[in-house]
C-alpha cells in the first residue's frame, strides 16, 4: 500500500508542478508544498528502501537527489536554501542524541583506539593526498598550474577534507537500527571527535597554503586563539545548556518535546552568532544529562518523539542540495579520490586499530563506519571557493562530488558493518 | 532578524504563554478572559510587529508565510478531525439544522447591511470588493469558539439543555464559516479570472475538495496497519503540510482544504485514540502564534469607519445570534424554548475565527482587506471581553432557571 501512495503522490506532484497550472500558482508557497512533498514522498522511499536491507536515511537522501534541483526540479534551488533553515534544528538534536547516547564508561574502555584510530586516520589519509598531489599533479589541471609547494598545500587541503566523517549520518544510522556496541561507540566517538580535529587542521592548512601562494605573509596567529574560543566557549556553553535541560526536567518535565526543540534551535542560533560550534554544544549538553543527572533517559525520549520528521527533511534536502552537475563534470576524478580515499581509511584505521591492540575484527572492518561525508567538508568547501576564487570553483566542484558518492555508499556500508558485527537491534533488546 | 529567529522567539512565547493559557481560574472576574483567552497576544504581536518594535517587521512576515499557512491546515485539520460522525450522530438532526439556519441567517444579514454600510462609507472602492468584504464579515460572524464554553463548564452548576446544545453549536459553526470561505476564494479566485468565472470557480472548489478526500484516503491507507507512533508523526505532517502548502500554491484556503482531510480521515480512520493527545496538544501554542502573527500584521488604524463598522458587528453578532431564535426553535420543532438571550452566549468567536482572519489576508493581498482586518481584531476583543458576562446571562441563567 505503501509503494501505491508514493506513486500516486509522485504523480499528483508532478500534475501540481506542470507548467500548464503555472499561471494559477503563488510561487511564494513553492517552499511549502515542498516541505510537505519531500517529507511524505522521502519518508515513503526510505521504508521502500528498508525492505532491500539498505538504510531509510539512504532512502530520504535519494528521494532527495530525485526531487531536486537537478532531476525533476519538484524543489528548486530556492526551496532547498529555505528549507534549509531546518539544518541547525536538525543538527543539534542529533548531536544532543549523539551526546546522550555517550557514556563515560564506554568512553574510556575505548579511549586508547578512539586516539589511534583518529591520529593514524588523518595522518595517514593526508599524507595519501600529499603523495597523490606529487605523482598526479601532472595528470589534473587542479594541480599541474600551481607551484610544487601550493601543490603540497593543496593535497594537504584535500586530505583534511577527506578525513571528514560526517557524525550527523552516523548517529541517524545508528539511531535507525537501534544500534549497541563496541563498534557502535567507537565509530560514533571517533566521528564526532575527529570533527574538531578536522576543523582545526583545516584552519591550518588554509593558512599554509596562503603562507606558500604568498610567501611574504605570516601563517595566522589567530587560528589557535579561533580554534581555543570555538572549544572553549562551546564547551562552556553546552554545559549551560546541559544544566538548563537536568533542571528542566527536574522540575517542570512538561511538554519536554517542545522545550528540547526550543533548545536546539536557539542553541544553534546562538552558536551561529557567536561563531562557536552548535555540534559540540548540544554534544556536550547531551553528555552531561546522560552522565551526571538521572535524565538521560528522558533526555532521548523526548528527542525521540520529535525527530524522526525532521532527520527526514534534513536528509532529504542535504541530498537535494548534492550539485549533480559538479557530479556530472568531475565524475571521474571524484570517483578516484573515492576510492583511494577508501584505501586510505582502511589503512589508517587498521593501524589505528592494532597499534591500539583491538581484536583483528575492529581492525579489519571498522573503516567501513567512516565513510560518509556531509556537513562539515561542505563546509570546507565553500570556504575554499570563496578564500581562492581562481582555482575554488574547481576544487568545491570535485568535493562536492566525492561528497555525493560518499554520502550514498556510507551509510549503506555503515547500516551493513552494524549488522555483521551484529550490534544491530541490541538497543531494543537491552531496553 | 531572519524569518527563522523570529519564529523561534514565537515558539518560545507560545510554549511559555500556553502554560498559562486556559488554565482553570476565575472567569467572571472583571477582564479575566481577556488575559485568559489569549487575546493579550494580539497586542503583544502588535508591539512586535512594523507599528511596534519591529521586530516582527513586513519582510520576516513575508519570510514566515509559507509557515503561516502550514499553521492554518493544521489548525482546519484539527478543527475537521473533531467532526466525526459517530459522535456527532448521537446528537438530534435538528442541531445540526440550527447551526445551518443560523449560520445562513447571519451571513445574509451581514451581506445585506454590511453591503450597504460599506459602499457608503468606502464609495470609492469598487462594488464587488465591498460586497466580497461583506461576504467575509458575514462569515467571520457564522464562526464561534468553544473555548469560551470549556473554559466556563467548572463554572456552569448545572449543565442543562442549553448548555449542551450551545456546546455543540459553537463546535460545529466553522464548518460552515470555513466552507463558506473556500467557495468566495474559489468563485471569486485571486488573482480574478477574466472569463468563464463560475466554470473555472466550481473546478477549483471540486478539485480542492477532491484533493483533499484523496489525500485523507492516503492517510487512511498508511496507517491501516498498526503504525508506531513516529510514523504516524511523519504521515499527519507530511500530508497536512502536502495539502496545506498545495492549497495555498493556489491562493486557496488551507484551512478548508485540511478540514476536510480532517473530517474525511476521522470518518475513515479508528486511530482517533491514537492521534487526539498528538494534534491536541499542539492547539494551543499554534493558536498562540496566530493571535502574535495576526497582531503583527494588523495595520492599526482607528478611523471613525471602522468603528462604525465594529459597532455594527457586534450589533449584528447579537441581533443575528438571538432574535430569531425563538422562531428557529419553533421551525425544527424544538422539545423546549429558544429564548432570544440564549444567543448570547454565541458572542465569543475565538480561536477559528483569528486563522480565518490570517487565512483572508494572505489570500487577498489588497489593501481593504487590512480594513477587514481591524474590524475584525477589534471586535473579537471587545466580544471576547463581554463573552464571560453574557454567558452568564445566557446558559447559566437559563439552566438553572429550568
Amino acid at each position: 500500500m505503501n509503494i501505491i501512495v508514493l506513486v500516486v503522490v509522485f504523480f499528483i506532484m508532478l500534475f501540481l508542478k506542470s507548467s500548464s497550472l503555472a499561471p494559477f500558482s503563488n510561487p511564494s508557497f513553492s517552499p511549502t508544498i515542498s516541505l510537505g512533498f519531500i517529507l511524505i514522498f522521502a519518508f515513503l522511499v526510505g521504508k521502500a528502501i528498508n525492505r532491500f536491507k539498505l538504510p531509510q536515511i539512504t532512502g530520504f537522501i535519494l528521494a532527495g537527489i530525485f526531487c531536486g534541483p537537478y532531476i525533476l526540479k519538484f524543489l528548486s534551488i530556492g526551496d532547498v536554501e529555505n528549507l534549509q533553515l531546518l539544518d541547525g534544528l536538525a543538527l543539534s538534536l542529533i548531536a544532543l542524541t549523539a551526546g546522550g547516547e555517550m557514556r563515560i564508561t564506554h568512553l574510556r574502555k575505548n579511549v586508547k583506539a578512539i586516539f589511534s584510530i583518529l591520529i593514524f586516520q588523518t595522518v595517514i589519509i593526508i599524507a595519501g593526498f600529499v603523495i597523490f598531489g606529487l605523482f598526479g599533479r601532472s595528470f589534473f589541471p587542479l594541480f599541474s598550474d600551481k607551484t610544487l609547494a601550493q601543490g603540497f598545500a593543496l593535497s594537504i587541503l584535500l586530505g583534511t577534507l577527506a578525513t571528514a566523517t560526517s557524525p550527523s549520518t552516523t548517529i541517524a544510522v545508528i539511531t535507525e537500527i537501534k544500534a549497541k556496541g563496541k563498534y557502535t561507540d567507537l565509530i560514533l566517538s571517533t566521528a564526532v571527535i575527529k570533527d574538531f580535529l578536522v576543523i582545526g587542521l583545516f584552519a591550518l592548512s588554509l593558512s599554509l597554503y596562503r603562507f606558500l601562494a604568498a610567501p611574504g605573509k605570516a601563517i595566522e596567529a589567530n587560528v589557535l586563539t579561533m580554534l581555543l574560543w570555538e572549544i572553549g566557549g562551546s564547551v562552556l556553553l553546552g554545559g549551560l545548556a546541559g544544566l538548563g535541560i537536568v533542571l528542566y526536567l527536574k522540575y517542570i518535565n512538561r511538554e519536554t518535546a517542545v522545550f528540547i526543540l526550543g533548545v536546539a534551535f536557539f542553541t544553534y542560533q546562538i552558536s551561529h552568532n557567536l561563531g562557536l560550534h552548535p555540534l559540540m554544544i548540544c554534544l556536550v549538553a547531551g553528555f552531561l544529562v546522560e552522565n551526571f543527572s538521572s535524565r538521560g533517559d528522558s533526555l532521548i525520549q523526548a528527542i525521540e518523539k520529535v525527530s524522526v520528521p525532521i532527520y527526514v527533511v534534513f536528509f532529504a534536502i542535504s541530498g537535494a542540495s548534492l550539485n549533480l552537475e559538479a557530479l556530472r563534470r568531475s565524475w571521474v576524478l571524484a570517483l578516484i579520490f573515492v576510492v583511494w580515499r577508501g584505501i586510505l581509511k582502511f589503512s589508517g584505521t587498521y593501524v589505528g586499530a592494532k597499534v591500539a591492540k583491538e581484536d583483528p575484527g575492529v581492525q579489519k572492518h571498522s573503516w567501513a563506519g567512516f565513510i560518509s561525508q556531509a556537513g562539515v567538508a561542505l563546509g570546507m568547501a565553500v570556504i575554499v571557493e570563496r578564500a581562492f576564487p581562481e582555482w575554488g570553483g574547481e576544487f568545491k566542484a570535485i568535493v562536492l562530488a566525492v561528497i555525493a558518492i560518499n554520502q550514498i555508499i556510507g551509510p549503506v556500508l555503515l547500516q551493513r558493518l552494524l549488522f555483521k558485527v551484529d550490534e544491530a537491534g541490541k538497543k531494543q533488546i537491552d531496553s | 532578524m531572519k524569518a527563522i529567529f523570529a519564529f523561534g522567539l514565537l515558539v518560545l512565547i507560545a510554549f511559555l504563554g500556553s502554560q498559562f493559557l486556559f488554565k482553570r481560574k476565575k472567569l467572571f472576574l472583571p477582564l479575566s478572559y481577556f488575559f485568559l483567552s489569549g487575546i493579550i497576544y494580539i497586542f503583544l504581536g502588535l508591539s512586535l510587529g512594523k507599528n511596534g518594535l519591529n521586530v516582527l517587521s513586513p519582510a520576516v512576515l513575508q519570510g514566515l508565510t509559507p509557515l503561516i499557512s502550514l499553521g492554518l491546515g493544521w489548525v482546519g485539520f484539527i478543527f475537521g478531525f473533531q467532526l466525526e460522525y459517530r459522535y456527532l450522530r448521537r446528537f438530534p438532526q435538528r442541531y445540526v439544522e440550527l447551526s445551518l439556519l443560523q449560520s445562513l441567517f447571519v451571513i445574509g444579514l451581514a451581506v445585506a447591511a454590511f453591503g450597504w454600510l460599506l459602499r457608503a462609507l468606502f464609495p470609492s472602492e469598487p462594488s464587488s470588493f465591498l460586497y466580497g468584504m461583506a461576504v467575509a464579515l458575514g462569515l467571520f460572524l457564522s464562526l464561534n469558539s468553544p473555548s469560551l464554553l470549556n473554559f466556563a463548564s467548572s463554572e456552569i452548576p448545572q449543565k442543562g439543555n442549553y448548555y449542551h446544545l450551545a456546546r455543540f453549536l459553537v463546535s460545529v459553526s466553522g464548518f460552515w464559516g470555513i466552507g463558506g470561505l473556500a467557495l468566495v476564494a474559489s468563485f471569486w479566485h485571486f488573482p480574478f479570472f477574466e472569463s468563464n468565472v463560475f466554470n473555472r470557480g466550481l473546478v477549483l472548489l471540486l478539485s480542492s475538495t477532491i484533493f483533499s478526500i484523496f489525500v485523507a484516503y492516503f492517510f487512511h491507507f498508511l496507517t491501516i496497519k498498526k503504525t508506531s507512533e513516529h510514523d504516524l508523526l511523519v504521515y499527519l505532517l507530511g500530508l497536512v503540510f502536502f495539502a496545506s502548502g498545495t492549497a495555498a500554491y493556489f491562493n486557496l484556503p488551507s484551512l478548508y482544504v485540511c478540514m476536510v482531510l480532517g473530517i474525511t480521515f476521522s470518518n475513515l480512520t479508528r486511530i482517533q485514540e491514537k492521534l487526539y493527545p498528538l494534534i491536541l496538544s499542539t492547539e494551543k501554542p499554534f493558536y498562540i502564534i496566530f493571535l502574535i502573527l495576526i497582531g503583527a500584521l494588523w495595520e492599526f488604524n482607528l478611523d471613525y469607519r471602522i468603528a462604525l463598522l465594529v459597532v455594527m458587528l457586534l450589533i449584528l453578532r447579537v441581533v443575528g445570534y438571538s432574535f430569531p431564535l425563538r422562531s428557529f426553535g419553533k421551525i425544527l420543532r424544538f422539545s423546549f424554548p429558544l429564548p432570544a438571550h440564549f444567543g448570547l452566549c454565541f458572542l465569543s468567536s475565538g480561536g477559528i475565527a483569528i486563522a480565518f482572519i490570517v487565512s483572508l489576508k494572505l489570500i487577498y493581498p489588497f489593501p481593504l482587506i487590512d480594513v477587514f482586518v481591524s474590524v475584525a481584531l477589534i471586535a473579537t476583543v471587545l466580544s471576547e471581553l463581554l463573552g464571560p458576562w453574557a454567558l452568564k446571562s445566557s446558559i447559566i441563567k437559563l439552566d438553572t432557571e429550568k
